[in-house]
């Protein structure tokens, strides 16, 4: 026994590859898996196609019609459109892919073999999932607001839900905060979605999970009887997304959902961990 | 610094399991489908834990200590079929803690060339033939230069040429001193390759050492062929267990050294033809083993 204990010691080698190469890994082989790619397409193509959409028909009213010759608003409604599902559908997957997915294909004992630690890896997928969330919100913002000016105009400024106009800085101000809450937000979903991906080796089942628990949290909070859950319910912070819209900016409805996320965030992520500490490979 | 030894109890796939492999040595794990190779395999490498008995692997208790030096092919060979092989290999690469970053390009292509994958490493793993995924999966065990390598089934669906090519990486990595288990349902070559051997039969190890010690003691006994069936039966009886074998032999068992065996039949004028060992060879050992329950 001692002199396996002083080998060990004496060779004193690298356990782990280091870190910033594995993620450097995981975003490159996220960003050429073809249905990525897809996605973000996709995804382009939504604030495009609301802003032809406000030109064509020149219709307001409603949180669309502010579109209406005030373009910086595009960036931020496609969000708050997207959020309520598509949003968390691309968040879902990649979570789907990252462990579950893995796990089906054979490569996470690949991974696991190398060594990639357990804690490490559920790291590194975790860090894939969350530049999946800031790729696509990106992408709808990025695309919303370049849209917003050169189909729908009105660039001198955004003109608030509250009737005010905040000037060009001030309008690319909430366009940013819109993205870092959504991507908050998103990171909830993403925790949650790799838990149930450290369960299953069925990526249908993230995704199923996933949309279920959207679709079950937007009911459950339309239920009056049922409203003492809605502090526990993370989609009943969505809607404060609209506020980043409003002047003087109500910071609350932001702050609370926010933090509900940061929770769900450390309970997900919590249980991705357990799993994955004990998972079979 | 040991190879590895595990105890594993009441477990429904692997049953008390006590096994020790020898630095430089090649095992060959032997045994019928569903008698536990693979579940042995991961639980050595840490992919799944033991209900009940410790894991040693060159000298750590925690794997993924001893892993960076071990190289694996475990439940056939694992890639993404969107990537092409060299892509697939780069992604393995990048995590093998033993590989520094700027030679990861260079290792990579040397690993394809090993394995003869070159022409067809920028292709999509998905158009694979399964001979060439086992190819890559080999590639990927033997990235850097291992002290353990395991291959599960390597030969799975390998061409005559690739198991060839099997045969002489694991006699390359035995030179090189690697410790090597290989698990195989092709008698013939853990029979080539192998210094050790262990059989597993429905979760328990039916038997385990070296080779020549394992092919030795299956030996049976002296089988003589003659004309004077009757004679030589009536010969022998008095000092071993004589019976008839195929047409004009007669084996003998537990009887005195073949020198007074042969002795005896020619004093008793009994026609000797010839005179031999029956070598039972490995799958006659394995066919045995595994049959008496």
């Amino acid at each position: 026994m001692s002199e396996q204990a002083g080998n060990a010691a004496a060779e004193r080698t690298r356990v782990s590859a280091p870190i910033g190469r594995l993620l450097g890994s995981e975003v490159r082989w996220l960003l050429r898996r073809p249905r990525t790619l897809v996605m973000l397409g996709l995804f382009a193509l939504m604030p495009v196609t609301i802003a032809i959409g406000v030109v064509a028909s020149n219709r307001s009213g409603g949180l669309v019609g502010n579109i209406v010759g005030n373009g910086l608003v595009l960036p931020v409604v496609a969000l708050i459109l997207a959020q309520a599902l598509l949003l968390p559908l691309a968040v879902g997957m990649a979570a789907a892919d990252a462990l579950a997915g893995e796990s089906a294909a054979g490569t996470l004992r690949g991974l696991l073999i190398a060594p990639v630690s357990r804690l490490r890896l559920v790291g590194m997928k975790a860090f894939g999932v969350l530049v999946v969330a800031v790729l696509a919100t990106g992408v709808i913002a990025v695309v919303g607001a370049l849209a917003g000016v050169l189909l729908v105009g009105g660039t001198d400024g955004l003109v608030t839900l509250s009737g005010t106009t905040v000037g060009v800085g001030g309008a690319l101000g909430r366009i940013a905060l819109a993205v870092a809450w959504t991507v908050g937000q998103l990171a909830a979903i993403g925790a949650v979605a790799l838990a149930v991906s450290a369960w299953t080796e069925h990526p249908l089942v993230v995704l199923a999970s996933v949309l279920g628990m959207v679709i079950v949290f937007g009911v459950l909070g339309a239920i009056p009887a049922l409203d003492w859950l809605q502090p526990y319910l993370l989609t009943s912070g969505w809607t404060s997304g609209a506020d980043v819209l409003r002047d003087p900016l109500p910071a609350r409805g932001l702050v609370e959902s926010t933090l509900r996320a940061l929770c769900y965030l450390a309970l997900g992520g919590g249980l991705a961990v357990y799993r994955m500490l004990r998972r079979d490979a | 610094m040991r190879g590895l030894r595990k105890v594993f109890g009441a477990t429904v796939a692997v049953d008390g399991i006590d096994l020790e492999v020898p630095v430089g040595s090649v095992l060959g794990m032997l045994g019928p489908n569903g008698s536990g190779k693979t579940t042995l395999i991961r639980m050595l490498l840490g992919l799944t834990p033991p209900t009940v008995g410790t894991v040693e692997l060159l000298g750590h208790t925690d794997p993924v200590a001893a892993l960076p030096h071990v190289g694996a092919l475990v439940e056939g060979p694992g890639f993404h079929g969107f990537l092409s092989g060299r892509d697939n290999l780069l992604r393995v690469a990048a995590a093998e803690p033993l590989l520094a970053s700027r030679d990861i390009a260079t290792t990579v292509a040397t690993a394809l060339e090993r394995v003869g994958l070159t022409a067809a490493a920028d292709r999509r793993y998905r158009g694979y033939s399964l001979g060439m995924k086992q190819r890559l999966g080999l590639a990927a065990a033997l990235l850097v230069p291992r002290r353990l390598v395991v291959l599960d089934e390597p030969t799975n669906g390998l061409d005559p040429a690739g198991t060839r090519d099997v045969r002489r990486i694991i006699g390359e990595l035995h030179a090189d001193g690697a410790t090597v288990i290989v698990s195989s349902h092709l008698l013939t070559e853990v029979e080539a390759t192998c210094t050790h051997v262990a059989v597993l039969q429905a979760g328990t190890l039916v038997a385990s050492g070296e080779l020549a010690t394992l092919l030795s003691a299956g030996a049976g006994g002296l089988v003589v062929a003659t004309p004077d069936v009757e004679l030589a039966l009536h010969t022998l009886r008095e000092v071993a267990t004589a019976y008839r074998g195929a047409a004009g032999e007669v084996v003998v068992n537990d009887g005195p050294p073949a020198p007074e065996v042969v002795a005896r039949l020619v004093h008793a004028g009994v026609a000797v033809h010839e005179a031999r060992r029956s070598r039972t060879n490995l799958e006659d050992l394995f066919a045995r083993l595994t049959e008496e329950t």
